[in-house]
């Protein structure tokens, strides 16, 4: 404990949390006996806990610092007298806060569609899930133009579940011979969905205001266009609350039964938390691409599995991954912007590729 | 062959006319002789330079099929039948085609339904533009018709584009005092505007949709770049390597504001699809724009300079739509 405590404590942001993770991996399962014998052990507990909170600790700091990076990343000179200040609260401070809670409620409902379907390839955008949503939106526009932003959502993220539902009950209706097939099972529905959707938009005429909505961009971010987002603080939240359940679920049916959980509501609460995420950030910011998945599989790769202690480490890795790509679209071509979602899929594409290829040379 | 001037773009638009000008004359001077009567004999036909060479088309044809959406406005004003148009991108604008059931529907260009135009056996095809993928197929699938394209070509100015195919339109259907009517409207809303403009204010060019604001480039932009160079705008903003495409460059309020324009020049691109049902999260430019607090001490704003597009300017594009234009931003200038 003592040589994580110190290499904790040489503020290097990514080994640490390596190097703890390892030893981890072993603590992680009987944690909840720790918990129950905590009198006994309290005397170990403490150094542990120390450990622990370390690393977290630096992680929070870096990603203090990015945020703090991005208030300060524009082309307005926010330094410029009163209107410059003012401009810190119109759209830095509000786009940074959107930031905030899409990548910790993107991040940790991959984590939670992972654990469900038990398999590391899935997340929203894997699953047609986010498919479904915009299927959803784009059909608000065409029966209700005038529903407003909450009835959007409402729809939005009841399509959502609608869609990750079906991915689930198909999941359990086929032989899975390979994970990847699972993926490719949701990538497929995600395709035959988002046809219907261009169909549609094609029909319609909305082809256009389709492009631009689903494209996932924190430009249009400002005072009184986001606050709708503070919903998937909630989902986060409660993905914390359910974040033992939701571990035991991933460990399968019969596991899950034969400890006295209610399974299927575990499966249901977790899938309609995991749409309600993919909903309302498809009608604010558009598709994320890649990081409900890039996330949860690099916490993994470093942690091992436990949901809840993994969660904090999901958000920020969220919130540290999305940002990035942000202040990156925002610097790249100044004084315009590159879109979060197109940076998003290069830099996710490449993580993805290198974790399938090491998964590979493990196996 | 009297068109072969305006195969080059022609840099002023004092040439610009003198050239129309002593097309439609020497056009007009050779046309009475075979033109005596009011609708000319069957058989006659013009020789017209299009953006692919030149062709012998049919004067007055009697089976028209047009897919250009440049020259709707046109063929509407001379009362020109259709038997065929792509319906699903004209929006309202032209009810006399779209919501009349003896012109064949061809959808929209992103699904054609080609076969429909060999149905309708036209002795002419104006093709071209957003169709223009679909020109070489039109071609084959046709052998009988006269397939023109006179959409404004890419890279040459779009005024003297906008000013060719007018004039081309009423060769073809004898319409050619009306053309030249029009075509003086535009070059005089164009000096119209050039006039009323102090030379100085930066002005910024924007389209809307789906709540976002893209950034329009002068000179490339869509629908509103050319207007910057036909006018001698003093751009607020102008960056290299701007994009031409329809959607814009992704923009935030803040590099706007930054940018401090006194004049806004806006394309609403959704203002056309469901005008009277709009719904909130594709919010009206006026509401992007005007209604944002970032932009609020911009000049553009404070001064309420904001010029918005006719809500159907996307749709249509055409010389009357630019004329409009020119004119609607001469009255603001010379407003403010």
């Amino acid at each position: 404990m003592n040589v994580n405590r110190t290499s904790a404590g040489n503020g290097d942001g990514g080994t640490p949390a390596r190097e703890s993770g390892r030893s981890r991996v072993r603590q992680v399962a009987p944690r909840s006996s720790i918990a129950t014998a905590l009198p006994d052990a309290a005397g170990e507990i403490a150094p542990e806990k120390r450990a622990r909170v370390w690393p977290l600790a630096v992680a929070t700091l870096v990603v203090a610092a990015l945020l703090a990076l991005s208030l300060f990343v524009g082309v307005y000179d926010i330094t410029d007298g009163e209107l410059g200040a003012e401009m810190m609260w119109i759209t830095r401070v509000p786009r940074t806060v959107a930031l905030m809670l899409a990548g910790a409620a993107m991040a940790a409902s991959g984590l939670v569609m992972q654990m469900l379907t038990q398999n590391r390839f899935v997340d929203a955008t894997t699953s047609g899930t986010t498919e479904w949503a915009s299927l959803g939106l784009l059909l608000t526009a065409i029966v209700a133009p005038s529903v407003g932003l909450v009835g959007r959502m409402v729809v939005s993220s009841l399509f959502a579940f609608i869609g990750a539902m079906a991915f689930m009950l198909i999941l359990r209706r086929i032989v899975i011979r390979s994970t990847l097939v699972v993926p490719l099972i949701g990538i497929m529905l995600g395709a035959v969905i988002s046809a219907l959707t261009t169909f549609l938009a094609v029909q319609f005429n909305l082809l256009q205001m389709v492009g631009t909505w689903f494209m996932g961009s924190f430009t249009s971010v400002v005072r009184g266009r986001y606050e709708v987002l503070w919903i998937v603080a909630i989902v986060t939240l409660l993905v914390f609350l359910l974040a033992d359940r939701i571990t035991v679920a991933g460990l399968g049916r019969e596991v899950a039964t034969s400890v006295g959980m209610r399974y299927e509501t575990i499966l249901i609460a977790g899938t309609a938390l995991v749409a309600v995420a993919a909903g309302v950030t498809t009608v604010v910011v558009g598709f994320l691409p890649f990081l409900g998945l890039v996330v949860p599989n690099v916490v993994a790769t470093l942690r091992g599995d436990n949901v809840r202690s993994n969660l904090p480490w999901e958000c920020l890795g969220g919130i540290a991954l999305v940002t990035v790509c942000d202040i990156l679209g925002r610097v790249v071509r100044m004084p315009f912007e590159v879109p979060v979602s197109m940076v998003l899929g290069m830099v996710g594409a490449v993580v993805f590729i290198t974790i399938l290829m090491r998964g590979r040379s493990r196996a | 062959m009297t068109l072969r001037t305006s195969r080059k773009p022609r840099l002023l638009g004092l040439a610009a006319i003198a050239a129309s000008a002593a097309l439609v004359l020497s056009a007009c001077s050779s046309s009475p002789s075979e033109e005596t009567d009011a609708k000319p004999e069957a058989g006659a036909t013009v020789s017209i330079t299009d953006n692919f060479g030149t062709v012998d088309v049919p004067v007055n044809p009697e089976t028209v099929v047009a897919l250009d959406n440049h020259v709707f406005e046109t063929l509407t004003e001379w009362d020109i039948d259709l038997a065929a148009a792509p319906k699903g991108i004209m929006g309202s604008v032209w009810p006399g085609y779209t919501d009349n059931d003896d012109v064949v529907d061809i959808g929209s260009h992103r699904e054609p339904n080609l076969e429909a135009i060999v149905a309708a056996q036209p002795d002419l095809i104006i093709a071209g533009y957003r169709f223009g993928d679909s020109y070489d197929d039109i071609k084959k699938q046709n052998p009988d018709a006269v397939v023109i394209d006179i959409a404004p070509r890419e890279g040459e100015d779009l005024m003297s584009e906008l000013k060719r195919g007018n004039t081309i339109l009423g060769q073809i259907f004898d319409h050619e005092e009306e053309a030249e009517a029009t075509n003086a409207g535009l070059d005089e809303a164009i000096a119209g505007a050039k006039e009323a403009y102090n030379g100085s204010d930066t002005v910024m060019a924007v389209n809307t949709s789906g709540g976002k604001i893209g950034y329009l480039a002068p000179g490339v932009g869509r629908s509103v770049g050319p207007v910057f160079g036909a006018l001698g705008l003093v751009p607020a903003l102008e960056v290299e390597g701007a994009s031409s495409d329809h959607q814009g460059d992704d923009i935030s309020v803040e590099a706007i504001a930054a940018s401090n324009p006194e004049w806004i020049i806006a394309l609403d691109r959704d203002a056309s699809f469901a005008p009277e049902e709009r719904e909130e999260g594709s919010a009206p430019a006026a509401e992007l724009i005007a209604g944002s607090e970032a932009l609020k001490n911009v000049p553009a704003v404070t001064k309420g300079n904001i010029i918005y597009l006719d809500a159907n300017f996307y749709l249509t594009e055409d010389i009357h739509a630019y004329t409009e234009l020119f004119e609607q931003i001469q009255a603001a200038f010379a407003a403010a």
